[in-house]
């Protein structure tokens, strides 16, 4: 294990999501479906690295993502601090050491979080109704958003396991695991 | 020291400081919600949209210089292969052309939203736009003029084919741009072949929908749809875009009348903000008049 190397990755990993959000993303935005690298960034680490701070980390980005748009501040900082660390659990407890399992775990965290966060909006003032904004949004949200995650994982997993991501399958196995 | 994030600490700790994360963004879309447009929160999310609008503007130029860097190391590398000196030249004769292509195209869109100044008799700011929106949930735009050039909250944001939208933050040096198209937006609206008054707002599904209409109102597939400037939210008299569309009949008070815009705002680089609304009254009074 090498804490402080991993501690940069996961800062620096969470800067760049910061600036892909700001420069990037609405960029690639396919009809007004903007994809969230903060989301996909998050939900990923607190797969592969849960520790005791992902709650803080979670809710730093997701406040940063907040304070970036036009929406309800705090939101997106609630969904992301909750869905992590519901991830964190799950996976914990699910892990098989496949691929397979990280990737599912994230894709519902992802799918639980554009829902959550759709409800924040209309409760807020965002005055579309639940099946629009579930059709129009959170579905799509989600599947963009799933497919980042689908790259930021193996990327995230590999680095943080410091090239022996392959050998070990999912890229878990070989880092610190809270249970 | 490096910092230390791995698990050792007791349960109790990892709770608090999860209800503590939990907890504090719920208080803060709370107060989000009761405060108003002035609210300590709004004016937070307000300056980081100011701080964040250069970066976009670099990110953007950047995208385009990485480019127009990538076309010229390609350029280079076929130079070095033959090392020919008349490639380069030709080289860079078509950076050159290529810049005054954009510089061409530039100069017409400004011509063109010149021209649509000069006929609705407007007063207003030329702006590019630097930024879009970061979420999926705004439909916005950021511009690179701000207070300092006198942009405030409320005004009429339009391209060279309509109304675009409506200023919601200013900063001194660029302000945020509600799109029409945003489900939050929402704009007093007459079909401009029967003066019939309704409200025009934005959807998740990018359509726009001309509601509020009396069910008893003839309304047909290509009708423009003007901006009436009831309750002063934007500017009377401009185009929003035309029906295309009618769900149900005359009578039917669910009848829903779809419009399309007329401007499409992520083909524009550069957009008017309407400072004076006096003369663009006339204009349309006069448009009506003729039609």
């Amino acid at each position: 294990m090498n804490e402080p190397r991993e501690n940069i990755i996961v800062i620096g990993g969470a800067v760049v999501a910061v600036l892909l959000q700001i420069l990037l993303a609405p960029h690639i935005a396919i009809m007004s479906i903007v994809p969230n690298f903060i989301m996909a960034f998050v939900l990923t680490v607190s797969v592969l690295r849960p520790t005791n701070l992902t709650p803080a980390f979670a809710f730093v980005l997701g406040l940063l993502y907040d304070l970036m748009g036009n929406s309800a501040v705090g939101a997106m900082a609630f969904m992301l601090v909750l869905v992590s660390f519901a991830a964190q659990k799950v996976f914990t407890v699910l892990n098989n050491d496949t691929m397979f399992m990280p990737i599912l775990v994230i894709v519902v965290a992802t799918f639980v979080a554009e829902i959550g966060y759709a409800i924040f909006m209309m409760v807020t003032g965002v005055g579309v109704g639940f099946v629009d904004a579930f059709v129009y949004r959170a579905l799509p949200c989600t599947l963009y958003n799933s497919v980042l995650a689908l790259i930021c994982y193996p990327l995230m997993a590999r680095l943080l396991s410091g090239g022996n991501f392959k050998k070990k399958g999912a890229g878990h196995s070989d880092m610190t695991i809270i249970r | 020291m490096p910092f230390n994030l791995q698990n050792n600490s007791p349960t109790s700790t990892k709770r608090v400081l999860l209800a503590i994360f939990l907890v504090i963004p719920l208080i803060m879309v709370t107060l989000y919600a009761r405060e108003g447009e002035g609210g300590p929160l709004h004016s937070v999310q307000n300056a980081v949209g100011g701080v964040i609008a250069p970066v976009q503007f670099v990110g953007s130029q950047a995208g385009a210089a990485t480019e127009t860097v990538g076309n010229a190391v390609t350029d280079a590398t076929a130079d070095a292969e033959t090392l020919s000196q008349l490639r380069e030249r030709n080289a860079e004769l078509t950076n050159l052309v290529a810049q005054t292509e954009e510089y061409k195209q530039e100069v017409e869109r400004l011509q063109e939203l010149l021209n649509f100044k000069q006929a609705y008799n407007l007063e207003g700011i030329g702006a590019h736009i630097i930024g879009r929106s970061t979420d999926a949930w705004n439909q916005t735009i950021t511009i690179d003029v701000g207070s300092s050039d006198g942009v405030a909250t409320g005004l009429t944001v339009m391209d060279a084919s309509g109304v675009v939208g409506q200023i919601i933050e200013t900063t001194p040096g660029t302000s945020r741009v509600r799109l029409l198209t945003d489900p939050q937006s929402g704009a007093a609206a007459l079909i401009q072949s029967n003066r019939a008054e309704g409200v025009v707002r934005g959807s998740l599904d990018g359509l726009l929908y001309l509601e509020n209409i009396d069910a008893d109102v003839e309304v047909e597939v290509g009708d423009l749809v003007l901006t009436s400037g009831l309750g002063g939210s934007y500017t009377r008299g401009l185009l929003i875009g035309q029906v295309v569309k009618i769900e149900g009949n005359v009578g039917d008070a669910a009848r829903r009348i779809v419009v399309s815009p007329n401007s499409v705002v992520h083909a524009t680089e550069e957009v008017i903000v309407v400072a004076d609304a006096t003369d663009s009254t006339s204009s349309a009074n006069e448009d009506s008049s003729e039609g």
